[in-house]
């Protein structure tokens, strides 16, 4: 508890990110309304007691709505930096340890990612597999993974000098065992710092991926397509906008404040 | 100045910041020099030379730099531009005799040579002109003297005015890909001065057409994607006209405003959902009229488009002289539709679902039809799964038949012989009947009518076309959609076409700016 | 120094051989045709195939792509489809205007984040850290296509002070700069804090605050400079998200640039002109990091230059 007050961002992020996790578990069983329900006798409504955050252009509810996207947006942050994280954690990891031409080889090819425009990488997905989730989480990790390659390659790299692992190399521990009982436990904690960080960063994108058409396929309520969806609106029904951009906004901002409780915790350790 | 309408309550910060927004800031006027006035598209047009352009947004601008023999006029009727009369002595040949004293922008004389080259650049197989494939009926063209221009059709042919609807450039204009600067010059009422990609097109007087005294000098077309930007534009006063871009749900907030107006014409285009014919299941006229009953256009209509359409009953709209409304209808009824679907052999299940799944394809501005569609097929058991695909993936899968179903929308169909070339079992991909529909007594009719040029007789053959159009339901008709302008109320005289063109920027009359001032202070 | 940016530039050529070869795979395998995309509805198999042939696009895919890359190795793009004019002219042509958008995007993000960064890391813990870390993380939060209409309605419709879009003098770059520059002020914020508390806590700025010099001026004097490296190589880093967002404030303002272009050949299929597009960006992207690079060195002594 005291932790916690000393503390302040990660108590504030902690309970905004379980309040949206809460939202993504329960807020449908919640929102009574259906989320597909269309009533064209309301579309644009304003928000009243039977719908607390309005009606879309087409009658949805939007409260309900709102709801639902958690769950895909949330789920599919989450799922795309726990795939960045395993593709770019391996590479990065396996480049430092092999090292030499394999590590140079691997590094040019992170280059080559960071520099090549991911909207690009984006449409062409969604143009060859066709738009959707799988899509747009693949198109996501395909330009997510670099970041933590390097990450994990430059703390393998620093770590792999540090004594005990000299240690146990001596002692002659095999390298595979090196890796798990000893380089990856120390690698976990800036990594799940940059993970934090990173799902507030896909919530983001997948909304910017939305306003360019890819991205989650109608009736599937997002945060990101009901904020694009919106946007043609904003100056009759502004309330289409608020409640998707406040989640976004919510979101992003309690990632971002756990992970700087997590970079804090991790730094007095 | 507006009042602030009710949405400005979320935007409490900039009242708080701006005590003067009720009194009217002192907006920083973008000066247009007098006499300029700015429209505002959704995308800029692919090419400036008349021989190339296709899309809707070149062919508008393009109609006001050049000048064709023949052109539609506000009524959907062929009206004389540069010719002054044509005759037709026999089925084949058209004589078109033309006016007189017509110069290009540059001061050259107009004559038959002129046109001569620009049909001919056009038929050249190395022009690669996609406006070479509505030429085929064209045999020849010849210019015996300066004022005349013959041309002769492979068979008997009666849309062949629709190929005098082509803008003309000088003898010797260079072909696009060769050509450096904004285009070739042109006859029209108005001269390309700049041609900027993906910002803006400007335009000015033809010193050598004429033009009444307070008609606007000159033109900009700015190219503003935004939608929500668009209606901005108008607001602040900074675009003086906006046709068929603005989202019909903001037209009340526009026409809220003391300097605007909104008009609403009756328009032409088309909007449909098509099938394909090669599904087994489509191919079940009761599948067809079931979702055709299924669709409660008159909701969406009323309700998504804010009245901005009319209820279809097939492609041909009223304003057209071959119209004929008599046909099959489709009102909004679900029951209808479920007993369809039952005794075509899809049974409802315990969750009401039935055993047919379709996959509609669209792109990322019809993604909100779709959702109407689905929800609206959903009520008697049709499961939609909507796919949305970027443009040019969207129409490669189109053009080749690739798709279950697809709402499309035909712009400026002006001859029932359109009939021909979209549901003709002929012309399946790469032509235009793109369901692959396939019925002899439609190919009996269509090919009657394209080579029937009495008008009376073509009347009657064409009614027949629409009465099996709408029973055997290649397409189900959704609306038509209305031509909708948003104007400064210091322009006067415009006169919207059913097809959307922009003819009309040529006669318009600004008020004196004294005047404008005047009547936004009141 | 001289060696090193000779061998950073040597390490340029696999990069953008990469780029040229993932996009050029990408764009070909992706579905539609340049051709159908361009003559429309109505043309004919024949003339289809004619153009194709014209275009050299019924070769063999090595084969063009091989061809591509001599071009390529000439410094020749090619010419466009759709525009009928060389990539490298259409490229010159609005590449500046993105730039223009991402400089100033840029500076407005500097302008935010330098005093908000120095408030906050001067006295953690105080109102001014708690305010300034505030506005960034709120900044962070506002994607970029919600910020861009929201600035337009309040600053031009409502207040009148700004035009809404196009390319002009100063005052059309404001609210696309402030769109595009809000989120990296915000990173930027964060970042130069983290690295003052860090340079504050270190052993020689205790020892010039234990000579007497004011904190605030100690870190003035000998701290400046190391807070600042992690600066630049963020800076370097976050330019591919710089770019990215200035595609998409491109459309929401209809800026000319070249981003807007990319995103209308990729729709046309306009192979040279996508290759030539994502080119550009990607060796900008890679320039940059040069130069952030270079920089670093200069501005701290005890990176050697390898």
């Amino acid at each position: 508890m005291t932790a916690l007050r000393r503390n302040p961002s990660l108590a504030a992020g902690g309970v905004i990110v379980l309040a949206l996790v809460a939202a993504a578990l329960f807020g449908p069983s919640v929102a009574h309304n259906n989320p597909l329900a269309i009533d064209l006798t309301r579309a644009l409504a304003g928000p009243s007691r039977a719908h607390p955050f309005g009606c879309d252009a087409l009658g949805r509810d939007v409260f309900a709505r709102v709801m639902w996207g958690a769950r895909l947006s949330l789920g599919i942050s989450v799922s795309v930096v726990v795939l960045s994280l395993a593709a770019g954690g391996l590479i990065g990891g396996c480049a430092a340890l092999a090292g030499g031409r394999i590590d140079n080889l691997v590094m040019r090819v992170v280059d080559i990612v960071l520099a090549f425009p991911g909207i690009l990488l984006a449409i062409a997905l969604a143009a060859i597999l066709g738009p959707g989730l799988v899509d747009l989480a693949i198109a996501l990790t395909a330009m997510g993974w670099t970041g933590y390659a390097r990450l994990v390659r430059g703390e393998v790299l620093s770590l792999r000098e540090r004594e005990y692992v000299h240690a146990a190399a001596a002692l002659g521990a095999r390298p595979r065992r090196l890796l798990f009982r000893h380089l990856l436990p120390a690698v976990a904690g800036p990594v799940a710092v940059q993970a934090t960080f990173g799902i507030g960063g896909i919530i983001g994108a997948e909304a910017a991926l939305s306003f360019l058409g890819l991205g989650a396929m109608p009736p599937t309520p997002s945060w990101g397509n009901m904020l694009d969806a919106g946007r043609e609106f904003l100056l009759v029904a502004p309330h289409l906008t608020t409640a998707p951009g406040i989640a976004i906004g919510l979101a992003i901002l309690g990632f971002n404040l756990l992970g700087d409780g997590l970079a804090a915790l991790a730094g007095r350790r | 100045m507006a009042m602030i309408s009710k949405p400005a309550v979320a935007r409490m910060l900039a009242l708080a910041l701006c005590g003067s927004v009720a009194l009217g800031c002192n907006r920083p006027k973008i000066g247009h020099p007098a006499g300029e006035i700015q429209v505002d598209i959704e995308s800029s047009p692919t090419s400036t030379d008349p021989r190339f352009a296709t899309d809707a947004i070149s062919s508008r601008i393009n109609e006001l730099v050049f000048e064709s023999l023949v052109k539609i006029g506000p009524d959907g009727q062929f009206v004389n531009d540069l010719a002054q009369s044509y005759e037709r002595p026999d089925p084949k040949t058209l004589i078109f005799h033309l006016r007189h004293g017509v110069r290009f922008s540059d001061g050259r004389k107009l004559t038959a040579r002129d046109i001569k080259f620009t049909y001919d650049s056009i038929l050249d197989p190395d022009s690669m002109s996609p406006k070479r494939a509505g030429m085929k009926e064209l045999a020849s063209i010849s210019a015996p003297d300066d004022y005349t221009i013959v041309m002769t059709t492979r068979h008997p042919y009666a849309p062949a005015l629709e190929m005098a609807m082509q803008g003309i450039v000088p003898a010797g204009a260079p072909l696009p890909a060769a050509a450096m600067s904004a285009g070739p010059v042109g006859s029209g009422p108005f001269r390309m001065l700049s041609y900027k990609r993906d910002e803006s097109v400007e335009l000015a007087r033809n010193p050598f057409h004429p033009a009444p005294p307070e008609a606007p000098g000159a033109i900009l077309f700015k190219v503003v994607p935004d939608p929500t930007v668009r209606a901005l534009e108008l607001a602040e006063g900074q675009c003086d006209l906006s046709e068929n871009n603005i989202e019909a749900s903001v037209l009340p907030w526009l026409a809220d405003h003391p300097e605007l107006r909104v008009s609403n014409t009756p328009g032409t285009t088309y909007k449909y959902l098509m099938f394909n014919f090669r599904d087994p299941s489509l191919r079940d006229l009761r599948v067809r009229r079931a979702i055709a009953y299924a669709i409660d256009r008159q909701a969406i209509v009323t309700s998504v488009l804010h009245g901005t359409a009319r209820v279809a009953t097939g492609m041909l709209s009223p304003e057209n002289w071959a119209y004929y409304g008599e046909v099959t209808d489709y009102g909004y009824d679900p029951a209808a539709a479920c007993r369809l679907l039952d005794q075509a052999g899809y049974p409802a299940r315990h969750d009401g679902m039935r055993n047919l799944r379709f996959e509609y394809k669209t792109t990322p501005e019809g993604a909100r039809l779709a959702e109407v569609l689905q929800a609206m097929l959903k009520r008697v058991g049709i499961t939609l799964n909507v796919r949305i695909l970027e443009w040019a993936t969207f129409y490669g899968d189109i053009q080749r038949g690739s798709f279950q179903l697809a709402s499309l929308q035909w712009v400026g169909i002006d001859d029932p012989n359109f009939y021909y070339m979209t549901f003709d079992s002929s012309m399946t991909p790469p032509g235009m009947n793109r369901g692959y529909y396939s019925n002899p007594k439609m190919d009996a009719l269509v090919r009657t009518g394209e080579r029937t040029l009495d008008l009376a007789a073509r009347r009657q053959i064409y009614q027949q076309v629409q009465m099996l159009a709408a029973s055997d339901l290649p397409y189900v008709s959704l609306w038509w959609v209305d031509t909708v302008a948003v104007m400064n109320r210091s322009l006067s005289g415009f006169a919207p076409y059913p097809n959307g063109s922009l003819r009309s920027l040529a006669d318009l009359t600004i008020a004196r700016p004294g005047a404008i001032e005047e009547a936004a202070r009141r | 120094m001289i060696w090193y940016v000779l061998r950073r530039l040597a390490t340029l050529v696999p990069v953008a051989l990469g780029v040229v070869t993932l996009t050029f795979a990408l764009i070909h395998l992706v579905p539609g045709d340049p051709v159908v995309a361009m003559l429309g509805d109505t043309a004919s198999p024949a003339d289809i195939a004619g153009m194709r042939h014209r275009l050299g696009l019924d070769r063999p895919i090595l084969v063009q792509y091989v061809d591509f890359l001599g071009g390529l190795a000439h410094g020749d793009l090619g010419e466009s489809i759709s525009y009928h004019q060389p990539v490298s002219r259409l490229i010159a042509e609005r590449f500046p205007a993105t730039l223009e958008l991402a400089g100033a995007g840029l500076l407005v993000a500097m302008v935010i984040a330098f005093p908000l960064g120095f408030i906050a890391g001067a006295k953690p813990g105080s109102a001014g850290d708690v305010g300034s870390m505030g506005f960034a993380i709120v900044g962070i939060s506002i994607p970029h296509i919600y910020l861009g209409p929201l600035l337009m309605i309040w600053f031009s419709l409502d207040l009148g002070l700004l035009p809404l879009t196009g390319r002009g003098g100063i005052p059309h770059l404001v609210l696309p700069a402030v769109t595009l520059g809000t989120a990296l002020a915000a990173v930027l914020a964060r970042m130069l804090r983290q690295s003052i508390i860090q340079v504050r806590d270190s052993d020689y700025m205790r020892t010039a605050v234990s000579k007497g010099l004011s904190p605030t001026l100690a870190l003035f004097r000998h701290g400046l400079r190391n807070a600042l490296t992690p600066v630049v190589t963020l800076l370097g880093l976050e330019l591919g998200g710089l770019l990215t967002g200035a595609l998409i404030t491109e459309i929401i303002f209809s800026w000319p640039g070249l981003g807007r272009m990319l995103i209308s050949a990729i729709s046309a299929r306009d192979y040279p002109l996508v290759e030539g597009a994502v080119l550009t960006f990607a060796l900008t992207y890679v320039f940059v990091n040069m130069a952030t690079d270079v920089v670093y060195a200069l501005v701290d002594p005890r990176v050697s230059l390898r």
